[in-house]
């Protein structure tokens, strides 16, 4: 499954749109992660803990969103975006979404 | 090119699961995490507070009794008999050498006699003239007197301090809904238990001495009747499971037990209160 | 003893009157993309150039959705122990759908058939106390085309 932020692929040729396909994921941090970030509000640098719970969340939305696509018939994911946001206290929601398209 | 809008379908990106499973699980688990936890600690926290030595108790202690209104001066002759009573009691007990008793007096309505760090007693008013005979005195004060033996004291606060810590830091991370609050009042309950134990020692200890000291138990039972009695009009009787005592019936049935197993002497008659004693009581000039 | 009675009480009715909601508000969401099903939505910006004539207008869809108190519990009692937010997902799921439907609506009202360049964005309303969301909100706008 092709997934890109592209519109015209070149070389190819759209034959088919089939609507907007999106994925999401609410995930929570843990006790463990919130101390060590706890810490680092002291010291200072990365959060590797966050930074690797929000990259398997990405992750995890866009799957959802390569399974919707699937589920349309589609071969390919153009125009996909991305957006995160706080829903709720101490999870962040992301979010990707393009167009389903049937590429030849 | 042709576009089209065909349906997508559910559950992609929301769970079919019941939410209700998920809450029994999450809440199941979450407290039985807590009180696994709570009820480790608080055994390290008990365990380990004995070692704590007295004269470091009495130390912090100074801290504490300051804040208790102090009132020697006013009413020694109450002091002075039952500084002598409790000394009787101490050398029953076997307290070790280091372990000084003092009891004060306290000028107040209030219902109430405690033990805290350093060997302090504070007796109230308000008990001192609902007990009828020396043999209630003596079992308040062996009873008070068993708790500073058993470094109750200092075991609690030590309990309460890695309670509070460790509710504390789990508190800081949730955010609101009450999961705080539900997480400490479970805490708390566990907490109970231990509370209790300890008053179920100090009972039996203090029912040992007063057998020691007067050859029988009769009259012991006097300070929970006035118990019963004053919380008895109140219809809205907790269940011993959240209370920091034993129901008073329970306590009242385990000194008639004790009197049964024990009760050798014929001669059981309970010593008379002192002369005096109730003008001693309000001799102390009301602010 | 009494705030766990009013904190069970307020549960049960965060459950009882959300999930109520809820499955009536998936019950409209299920039926009206069956109406609209005849709009197509895309992110694509560019419009084949064969297409015929047509007017455009900028046409959006937004929806403020409220999290219940149990909704809430459980996102409190997953930040202990991390992992998904299912409560959460099933809430900001409906808002999107719901958005993109009364986007829809509004193109319907224009005339139009197709809808590009469709992004969407999503904010939560905080409450004001520490910690305390309020409600999620989503807007969905887009491009319209009209035929002539």
């Amino acid at each position: 499954m092709l997934v890109t932020n592209i519109e015209i692929i070149p070389g190819k040729r759209i034959t088919e749109h089939l609507g907007l396909v999106q994925g999401s994921s609410v995930r929570a941090k843990h006790l463990g992660r919130d101390i060590m970030a706890g810490l680092k509000n002291i010291f200072g640098g990365e959060l590797k803990g966050y930074t690797e719970l929000l990259q398997e969340s990405r992750e995890e939305a866009m799957e959802r969103m390569i399974e919707q696509a699937e589920a349309v018939g589609a071969n390919a994911v153009l125009n996909v975006r991305f957006s995160t946001s706080s829903v709720a206290a101490g999870a962040a929601e992301l979010f990707a979404y393009g167009t389903a398209v049937v590429l030849e | 090119m042709k576009y089209s809008n065909p349906e997508i379908p559910e559950g992609i990106n929301t769970s079919t699961q019941h939410p209700l499973k998920e809450f029994f699980l999450l809440t199941g688990g979450i407290l039985g995490t807590v009180l696994a936890v709570v009820v480790v600690l608080t055994l390290l926290a008990d365990q380990l507070a004995v070692y704590i030595p007295f004269e470091l108790e009495m130390e912090l202690a100074t801290r504490v009794t300051d804040e208790v209104p102090a009132a020697e001066s006013e009413s020694p002759q109450i002091e002075i008999y039952l500084n002598g009573l409790a000394d009787k009691i101490a050398a029953e007990q076997a307290l070790p050498p280091e372990m000084q008793i003092t009891v004060h007096y306290v000028d107040d309505d209030l219902v109430n006699a405690f033990a805290t760090l350093g060997g302090h007693l504070f007796m109230f008013r308000g008990l001192l003239e609902t007990l009828p005979h020396e043999n209630a005195v003596a079992m308040v004060l062996a009873h008070e007197i068993a708790h500073i033996k058993h470094r109750h004291p200092i075991r609690s606060m030590g309990r309460g301090i890695i309670f509070g810590l460790a509710i504390g830091m789990v508190s800081s991370t949730l955010g609101n809904a009450m999961t705080d609050q539900v997480l400490a009042n479970t805490g708390g309950l566990t907490v109970l238990k231990f509370n209790r134990d300890q008053e179920s020692e100090a009972d039996q200890t203090a029912l040992n001495s007063l057998y020691q000291l007067y050859g029988h138990v009769e009259g012991a039972d006097a300070l929970f009747e006035v118990l019963e009695r004053v919380s008895g009009d109140d219809q809205l009787q907790m269940p011993e499971f959240f209370s920091t005592h034993p129901l008073s019936e329970n306590r009242i049935n385990n000194i008639h037990s004790f009197q049964t197993e024990y009760s050798a002497v014929e001669n059981r008659t309970t010593m008379p209160l002192p002369e005096g004693y109730a003008t001693w009581l309000v001799s102390a000039p009301k602010k | 003893m009494v705030d766990l009675i009013v904190f069970l009480v307020l549960l049960a009715l965060g459950y009882g009157f959300g999930r109520y909601a809820e499955l009536k508000h998936y019950k409209s969401i299920i039926q009206r993309e069956e109406e609209f099903r005849d709009i197509p939505v895309v992110t694509t910006k560019f419009p084949p150039l064969t297409k015929p004539l047509s007017d455009v207008a900028l046409v959006s869809g937004s929806v403020v959705i409220s999290v219940d108190y149990f909704k809430r519990f459980i996102a409190g009692l997953r930040n202990l122990i991390g992992g998904r937010v299912t409560a959460y997902e099933s809430l900001v799921d409906r808002a999107r759908r719901e958005a993109i439907l009364r986007m829809k609506e509004e193109a319907r009202a224009f005339g139009g058939h197709i809808i590009f360049n469709v992004k969407l964005e999503t904010s939560s309303i905080h409450k004001g106390r520490k910690n305390g969301i309020g409600a999620v909100e989503v807007m969905a706008y887009g491009t319209v085309l009209i035929k002539q």
